[in-house]
């Protein structure tokens, strides 16, 4: 239940809209052009804004991989906000340099942080998640309070299977703001985790958002996790081949198509065209580095059976 | 009360209504009477025909005709003018005329008894009885039977107006009082009767409406309403409602609950008093007269409460919530509404997501109108619906906002969202607005005095405006990409930010629109439906008696409700506005088919399509040649326009073609022209200018033959041609300029001799200008043959399609050949299939999978036995106190419960527990060779999990889809499949095509994977498949060892492999191919007695003709010897299984290994070693046994 705040005379009849909303709403639901777009359009009306306007600009093109973009702009003398950003790029940008990076980032972890910049503790739990840390991660975001660093913290915890503590934290945001559009998004993914009646709820908050703004990879993916957690393949079949139709590289969506097609019963050459398409383009897909390792697991195992006799 | 229609005039006294028509007839204080149509709010015709008030005026129900009343002491009878209906000439007029007459004289004459003046009196509409009040305070009920009996006659057949042909009028004893009814303290001005009931009601000059009730015997006074403060004008009953309405000299109109006899509305006037009242005799209509004009005015909304979602309709009719498939025409109540309010419901706002309505309900004083929040039962009765609680508040609008939450406008005009719990969320600070309208999730549409804004609930700012005065009604698009504006007399579509794509009005009120599919706006006004384009253009569809509320429009139907609620289909024809919308879409496939298939009316389109810039498209469409001239050259189509001249052979055609193809370079075609219009002078100049000198020269022939001068030296000049030049200045007697011309050009004996000619004493020879230059038109160098080059225009799509049109036909028509050649070969395989009896077998069990569905709680008793250490860690992390965090341990995912519900190998791969998978397939199948698994693994892992993202640039998060999501809790969970039986089957049938085609190794190849895929299905045991696929194996594997045929043992041999490859089981298509290869080989090794037996077995499976008849022809061969020339290891008539290692045949009876999966047989020596047919699998081994059901476990 919101507090009711008296909203004053309205002099710029803006009332308390926030002036970035369109930026971080675009970054939000992954249109990440829209959300460059618009943050070049806007005008903030303080140097705070400037800089938060420029930190969703950024991480809309670490979104696009264009880490280039990023790692050129922002320079030495950038605040230091921006700076944990061009940190992020720089990690995403390079493995070589990661655990170069990680280990700064340890070393900084270890001094006291400043716990008002919001960004460096979402950008350095980013890294711990891709690193698979997932304590140091929820270390850096237990000390946020935004709602970004909540729902991050719910993401972690789904990837631990801990679905009664990303309720609690859910429940948290739903406090602060149950409206806003990543309460929802977080409704939404520990919804699908849930499961059940639960899954239909997930999949209005992505239909929801994609009416009220416009369909994204982000979104449909989202669609298509729910409708096929509910069995309904054709459904999501539909689903995905608007996904497809947007970009028909983009990852999630050729995973979730390589188990749609065999859920579907689609001759096996359709599947394996799209794991092919998925090697050719995402090498380093997290599903692609498990699937590599089941692949070798099983070569292992298998050396353990043998007939009794030989022909 | 709403308004409908307002005159201005004098006093109305008279009000009648038609029956059938919008007219309304009024009779006025000063003896006018003026007949309106309400509806398009004209005055259609005045009669001026009485000297002072006409008090008295009627419809008749049937003929064109009224009559009237006025303290004239005539009665006149009007015909209604024939500008306004067809001519009237019924051969009953002057019979049906004289009765009316009669009627009106039976009403002002006849009843004697009054004691003062009567003001008024009417039929019973059903009984021989009238009612009458007068000034001597009394109303008196006449029974006037007697007059009926006396005035029958024979052949009137008007009964409405009761067969009273006028012929004593005046005898007292006719009408006799039957009841006197006293009560009133003054005069009477008006009494009624109820249409159905015998009840009257009296209005009189003591303010007093009194109600009287009646029987054979008596009459009595029931009720007085009270409440008018001056003389009582006119009271009567509603024609369908309990109610009465009633006008006074107070300056109101009011209504009255009659049972409750208390006032129910009150409408008021500021200068006018009231004096009649009349009421429409079929629809809820009310005219009232007063001082000043009239109003036509009806007590309440009649639009009813609906919303489309999908398929589905919701209405509200009669208390109850309806809802209507638009497929299936299925109408059901879906619930009962809790009553408690008197005003019927305004509007409705459906939530598909949660199922639940917000009905809203307005009241007279919008300050107390309310809204109900219901949630609609999921299962209900449709003869006895729930009536559920709903959740009521005070509010003017309420709108769902998003799927949990709704927006209420309240009283204040501020906006509150609300959640479905109908608590307050929060308050949201609007801009001044005084209705609200659905605008998508999370906006509204706010309507203030001149405007609607697109504000956004979430933002709480304004997103857009637009200027549209007093918006009633919003209609969005399906995609909500577009939104139609209805205003009482405007409509205005907007895109989705609210842009003012276009705005049309309507003199006639605008009732209700939908969208069609293909974009189109479908609206109704009174009297019309019509439709719009985004593009702006609009036009009638059809016309309406009564207006509709359209709620759906797909393909040529329109779904409405009308105003007795009554779903309805209307057709219309959707011709016009699909052409004009593919024009602006230029889908130009679709215009052209419907030029040439639809009858679209020519002028009108023509003129549309010029006017709208397409007069490429309106040239398919004409046949007129000057038209179609005009128009091809409007779109510079120069071919047209010349084929068109020269059908029309007109000078000023040829001129204007001239100019156009001059325009285009389309030389040929000017010259063409200037030749037909012989105009010389520009012929000449266009010879000149794409250098055809031959016809230049020709042109100054010509000249020369026309005796054209100037021509002819203007050609000459163009040409060069001096002698020429000098020639005709001699000729025309310039002697002089031809001099100068021959001495400038050189030409020095020409010069001379005309020297010569020159008188010396009157004339001088000229002097040549020493500085004179040889004027010369540069010679071509390339004669000009072809048109000027144009830039390469692509054809318009007309243009190609016409021309097209020859070529395409052909195509098809070989495509055609080729398709049906297609068909024949799939009829061949279908017919195969047919065949087969495997295919019937998946659909029961289909239903045994069902069953085992059920089943699935089984799996709950057998709970296996969880490692302690599995149990999520209870409080374990995620514990903030005192700012400490301590990082919580890993939970237990869903493919960990995968493993522990389930002892099936597929659910193991599925969570990608390899390990205890094979084990499982070695335990019940024995696999002990995983090669060939390898890649059915790693598909089924594949399928195990879906990815979606969280937040942007992080590693994505899982989803786990499970065949058991409905119900399976946290724990229970069970992977969901993804491989069917049915389609194993399916490519089974592939296997079997190939097999036909001969394409072994491929076939054999995918029969294995099936076989291997066998093991991972989850159904019901389904050992067939395995054994269908088997023995193929082992057929395909005999086939595939092509031996040589030297020897004759090896000969020998391979007819023994033929035979045994006859004994597996094979499709019937396929046996047929095998025993002729049998028959064949057998004959040839002179083995006749079992070629015979081939034969005769090929025969019984009914080969085509041809095929039957050589086998027929050989079975006779081999008749006439049944003998075997070679000893085979064969014997047809001893039942066999084939060893799949070493083809041998294995008979019944003696020692066989099988392999557990696929059943093959083997010798015993094979015992241990890999089966041939999976690949996979160990022959012999002990093992639990194919398991691909959690039935089996139980």
């Amino acid at each position: 239940f919101e507090p009711e705040i008296p909203t004053p005379p309205m002099i710029t009849g803006q009332g308390d809209v926030d002036e970035l909303f369109d930026v971080k709403n675009a970054y939000y639901i992954g249109s990440y052009q829209q959300c460059i777009n618009e943050a070049q359009k806007v005008k903030p009306s303080s140097p705070e804004k400037e800089i938060e306007r420029d930190m969703f600009l950024y991480r809309a093109y670490i979104a696009q991989r264009k880490y280039a973009v990023v790692l050129d702009d922002i320079k030495a003398n950038s605040p230091p906000e921006l700076q944990a950003v061009k940190m992020f790029a720089e990690y995403l940008s390079s493995e070589s340099k990661r655990d170069v990076i990680v280990a700064d980032l340890d070393k900084k972890m270890a001094k006291s942080v400043d716990a008002a910049n919001t960004t460096f503790l979402l950008m350095a739990a980013s890294i711990y998640h891709h690193e698979m840390n997932t304590d140091a991660a929820l270390r850096a975001l237990h000390q946020g309070e935004s709602l970004e660093c909540m729902a991050m913290t719910i993401q972690v915890l789904l990837s631990l299977d801990r679905v009664d503590l990303a309720r609690k934290e859910l429940k948290k945001m739903q406090e602060q703001d149950e409206d806003a559009t990543l309460t929802q998004l977080a409704t939404a993914w520990v919804n699908i985790a849930v499961g059940g009646e639960k899954l239909q709820d997930a999949y209005y908050i992505f239909q929801e958002m994609s009416d009220k703004y416009s369909s994204t990879l982000l979104l449909l993916n989202g669609q298509a996790a729910c409708y096929m957690a509910q069995n309904k393949w054709e459904e999501a079949e539909g689903v995905l081949q608007e996904a497809l139709d947007k970009d028909s590289s983009h990852p999630e969506t050729l995973i979730n198509l390589i188990v749609l097609t065999q859920h579907l019963g689609k001759a096996p050459e359709v599947t394996s065209r799209y794991l092919s398409q998925l090697k050719d383009a995402h090498r380093a897909h997290p599903f692609l580095k498990d699937y590599l390792a089941k692949e070798n697991e099983f070569d292992r195992l298998a050396m353990q059976y043998a007939p009794t006799a030989t022909a | 009360m709403l308004t409908k229609f307002e005159t201005k005039s004098a006093r109305v006294k008279g009000l009648s209504f038609h029956p059938k028509r919008p007219w309304v007839l009024a009779s006025l204080h000063n003896g006018v009477i003026q007949l309106w149509d309400y509806r398009m709010c004209t005055l259609i015709d005045k009669f001026d025909e009485h000297d002072g008030p006409v008090r008295g005026i009627d419809f008749h129900k049937q003929q064109p005709l009224f009559v009237s009343g006025g303290d004239d002491y005539k009665i006149k009878v009007g015909l209604l003018t024939m500008k306004i209906v067809k001519i009237y000439n019924n051969e009953n007029e002057w019979s049906a005329l004289i009765s009316y007459v009669s009627y009106f004289f039976l009403l002002c004459s006849v009843l004697t008894g009054h004691n003062h003046y009567v003001m008024c009196a009417q039929f019973h509409p059903s009984e021989d009885l009238v009612v009458s009040g007068s000034l001597d305070q009394t109303v008196r009920v006449w029974d006037i039977s007697g007059l009926r009996k006396k005035n029958l006659s024979p052949g009137a057949v008007e009964t409405e107006v009761r067969g009273i042909s006028g012929v004593d009028l005046f005898g007292a004893s006719d009408a006799v009082v039957k009841h006197v009814l006293e009560g009133h303290d003054r005069g009477v001005n008006w009494a009624a009767f109820h249409p159905t009931m015998p009840l009257i009601v009296s209005g009189a000059d003591d303010r007093q409406v009194k109600i009287w009730r009646m029987n054979e015997s008596k009459a009595w006074e029931l009720d007085t309403c009270r409440g008018h403060y001056n003389n009582v004008s006119c009271a009567i009953f509603h024609p369908r409602q309990e109610l009465i309405l009633s006008n006074s000299e107070d300056k109101s109109i009011r209504v009255w609950d009659m049972s409750k006899r208390t006032g129910v509305q009150t409408f008021r006037r500021d200068h006018d008093r009231f004096w009649v009242l009349g009421a429409h005799p079929n629809l809820n209509l009310f005219a009232a007269g007063h001082d000043s004009g009239m109003i036509v005015f009806k007590l309440e909304r009649e639009r009813p409460a609906y919303a489309v979602h999908g398929n589905m309709l919701y209405y509200v009719k009669d208390r109850f919530l309806r809802q209507l498939d638009f497929n299936s025409s299925k109408d059901t109540a879906v619930m009962q509404l809790r009553s408690g309010s008197k005003f019927p419901v305004f509007s409705m706002s459906y939530n598909p997501a949660e199922n639940a309505v917000l009905l809203c309900t307005r009241a007279t004083n919008l300050e107390n109108s309310t809204y109900d929040l219901y949630s609609i039962p999921k299962e209900s009765d449709s003869q006895n619906p729930d009536a559920p609680e709903g959740k009521r508040s005070s509010g003017l609008t309420a709108v769902w906002v998003a799927r949990n939450r709704f927006a209420v406008l309240d009283r204040m005009h501020s906006l509150l969202i609300k959640n479905l719990k109908n608590e307050i969320v929060k308050k949201v600070q609007v801009p001044s607005c005084e209705e609200i309208f659905y605008a998508g999730t999370g906006s509204l549409l706010l309507r203030d005095a001149d405007g609607v804004t697109l504000f956004d609930v979430q933002q709480k700012r304004s997103l857009a405006t637009v200027k549209i005065s007093k918006v009633k009604y919003v209609v969005w698009s399906a995609d909500t990409s577009h939104v139609a504006l209805l205003a009482k007399h405007a409509i205005m579509i907007c895109n989705r930010k609210l842009e003012s794509l276009c705005n049309i009005h309507e003199n006639i009120r605008v009732k209700s629109g939908a969208w069609d599919e293909s974009g189109v706006f479908i609206y109704t006004t009174s009297n019309h439906i019509k439709y719009a384009l985004t593009s702006g253009d609009h036009g009638i569809i059809r016309t309406l008696d009564l207006p509709i509320y359209v709620t759906r429009v797909r393909g040529n139907s329109v779904y409405c409700l009308d105003r007795e609620c009554r779903p309805r289909v209307l057709t219309i024809d959707p011709t016009e506005y699909r052409f004009k919308l593919a024009l602006v879409n230029r889908k130009y496939d679709e215009v052209l088919h419907m030029v040439r298939n639809a009858k679209l009316v020519g002028q009108s389109i023509i003129a549309y399509l010029q006017k709208k810039g397409y007069p490429e498209v309106a040239l398919h469409f004409v046949k007129d040649e000057k038209t179609r001239f005009s128009l091809a050259l409007e779109c510079g189509n120069i071919e047209v326009a010349l084929e068109a001249a020269k059908a029309l052979d007109e000078r000023s055609c040829w001129e204007r073609l001239g100019e156009a193809a001059l325009l285009q370079g389309h030389h040929q075609v000017v010259e063409m022209c200037y030749q037909r219009t012989k105009n010389f002078d520009k012929l000449t100049f266009l010879y000149l200018i794409t250098g055809n000198l031959a016809k230049l020269r020709k042109m100054m022939k010509i000249a020369e033959i026309r005796k054209d001068m100037s021509g002819h030296y203007q050609a000459a000049l163009y040409l060069g041609d001096v002698s020429e030049r000098v020639r005709i200045l001699k000729n025309c007697g310039q002697k002089s300029l031809a001099y100068l011309t021959a001495a400038t050009h050189g030409l020095d004996e020409e010069a001379e001799a005309l020297k010569e000619t020159f008188d010396p004493e009157k004339e001088t020879v000229p002097e040549v200008d020493p500085n004179a230059q040889l004027l010369q038109p540069p010679p071509p160098i390339n004669p000009l043959d072809t048109n000027w080059p144009l830039l390469t225009v692509s054809k318009g799509f007309f243009e190609g399609a016409i021309a097209a049109k020859g070529k395409a036909g052909q195509m098809a028509a070989d495509l055609d050949m080729d398709t049906s050649g297609g068909e024949g070969w799939g009829d061949d395989a279908e017919l195969q299939l047919d065949e087969d009896g495997f295919v019937d077998a998946p659909e029961g069990l289909g239903e045994e999978g069902l069953g085992k569905e059920e089943g699935g709680g089984w799996d709950v008793e057998e709970d296996l036995d969880l490692p302690p250490e599995l149990d999520v860690p209870v409080g374990a992390g995620g514990g903030t106190e005192d700012g400490f965090f301590v990082p919580p341990t890993k939970g237990t995912s869903p493919t960990q419960m995968w493993c522990n519900n389930s002892q099936l190998p597929v659910d193991h791969i599925l969570a990608g527990s390899f390990e205890t998978a094979m084990r499982l397939l070695h335990d019940q199948v024995g696999v002990v060779d995983f090669g060939p698994y390898k890649s059915l693994f790693m598909q089924t892992l594949s399928r195990g999990r879906t990815s979606y993202l969280g937040l942007p640039s992080l590693p994505c998060l899982r989803g786990h889809p499970q065949r058991n999501w409905k119900d399976c809790g946290a724990k229970q969970g069970l992977p969901a499949v993804g491989l069917r039986l049915s389609d194993l089957i399916s490519r089974l049938q592939q296997c079997y095509q190939l097999t036909t085609a001969g394409r072994f190794e491929d076939a054999v190849e995918r029969f294995r994977v099936i076989l291997l895929s066998v093991p991972l299905l989850v159904v019901d045991n389904k050992q067939e498949i395995a054994e269908v696929s088997n023995k193929y194996l082992t057929g395909l594997y005999t086939e595939r060892k092509k031996l040589p045929k030297d020897t004759l043992e090896q000969q020998k041999r391979l007819c023994e492999m033929a035979a045994y490859f006859t004994h597996c089981n094979l499709q019937p298509v396929h046996m047929v191919l095998v025993l002729r290869t049998a028959l064949n080989l057998f004959f040839k090794l002179r083995n006749f007695k079992t070629a015979a037996g081939f034969a005769r077995r090929l025969l019984e499976l009914g080969p085509k003709p041809d095929v039957a008849q050589q086998t027929r022809k050989i079975l006779a061969a081999c008749e006439k010897n049944l003998t075997d020339a070679h000893q085979l290891n064969y014997d047809p008539h001893n039942p066999f299984d084939l060893c799949a290692a070493s083809y041998v045949p294995l008979y019944r009876g003696r020692p066989v290994e099988k392999c557990p999966l696929s059943g093959a047989c083997y010798c015993p020596p094979y015992k241990g070693q890999i089966c041939r047919v999976t690949q996979a699998t160990e022959i012999g081994k002990d093992v639990i046994g194919l398991r691909v059901s959690p039935l089996q476990f139980r």
